[in-house]
């Protein structure tokens, strides 16, 4: 090997280490994050969002036919998970690359208006079982997610 | 007697699923799987008794449209959980990037 093409390869080494150390840096230094990090309170509301929603329906469930199920009895319910909601979707909104979730949340608030309507056109027995699993799985898909995003961390 | 076919929505969702996810699929298929059947049922159960007279045209809409921002949201968990994927697969190949730098040079530079 001559001491040109010795030259050229040490540069083409060198070239290749610089190259590497710029990805590195661009990169943030040897980790990337494309989604946000975990977070408690988004896990623990919508945690106790599934508890209040299964109780809301094993009440409606159980009264169906009675005064207290009525829609007009209980529009309280339907305020205070709005709230609850309305606060996790602010938290959720304050943390960076949390677009996901975001979108989840605002789902679900509109499910609760959906369920609302329901509830303005009366409910009956057949209502409840699809109700209960459309709840309950979008609990579970929030909750999913935000525990995938703990990257294998407890 | 229902007009839905249950194995064929399942089937599509979870299509749909996999084109989401990609290569990883496998790594998301059982939660997919459960959830998309759980939905799957739900719809047909609104049919039926759509079709028994239980259940009126605007209350079914209604109810359909909750089962159908619940796919979504299963959708959209499917989808984080592939960028949760993706970033683990770069960030174990940064780090490779990583060591080899600092051992080749003979110090921790990175």
């Amino acid at each position: 090997m001559t001491s040109q093409q010795r030259r050229l390869k040490g540069n083409i080494i060198a070239s290749r280490i610089i190259t590497l150390i710029l990805i590195l840096a661009l990169t943030g230094c040897a980790s990337i994050q494309l989604i946000s990090e975990y977070d408690k309170e988004i896990d623990i509301t919508v945690t106790a969002f599934q508890k209040k929603m299964t109780r809301f329906l094993i009440s409606l469930e159980r009264n169906i036919g009675k005064e207290k199920s009525e829609y007009s009895n209980n529009t309280e319910f339907y305020d205070e998970i709005r709230v609850d909601l309305s606060a996790i979707k602010v938290r959720a909104a304050a943390i960076p690359k949390n677009e996901i979730t975001i979108k989840q949340i605002n789902l679900l608030i509109e499910n609760v208006s959906n369920l609302e309507r329901l509830h303005k056109l009366g409910i009956t027995p057949v209502d409840i079982p699809p109700l209960r699993t459309a709840f309950n799985t979008s609990c579970t898909a929030i909750l999913k997610l935000e525990l995938a995003k703990k990257r294998g961390k407890h | 007697m229902a007009s839905i076919d249950l194995s064929k929505l399942v089937s599509d969702m979870q299509n749909a699923a996999k084109d989401v996810f990609g290569k990883r699929w496998p790594e998301a298929k059982d939660y997919a799987e459960t959830a998309f059947n759980q939905i799957g049922e739900a719809i047909l159960f609104i049919e039926k008794q759509r079709l028994l007279g239980k259940m009126s045209d605007e209350k079914a809409k209604l109810h359909l449209d909750i089962q159908k921002n619940a796919s979504k949201m299963i959708m959209l968990t499917l989808e984080g959980l592939g960028i949760v994927a993706v970033e683990a697969a770069i960030n174990a190949a940064l780090k490779i990037i990583k060591d080899t730098v600092n051992t080749a040079l003979g110090f921790t530079l990175i």
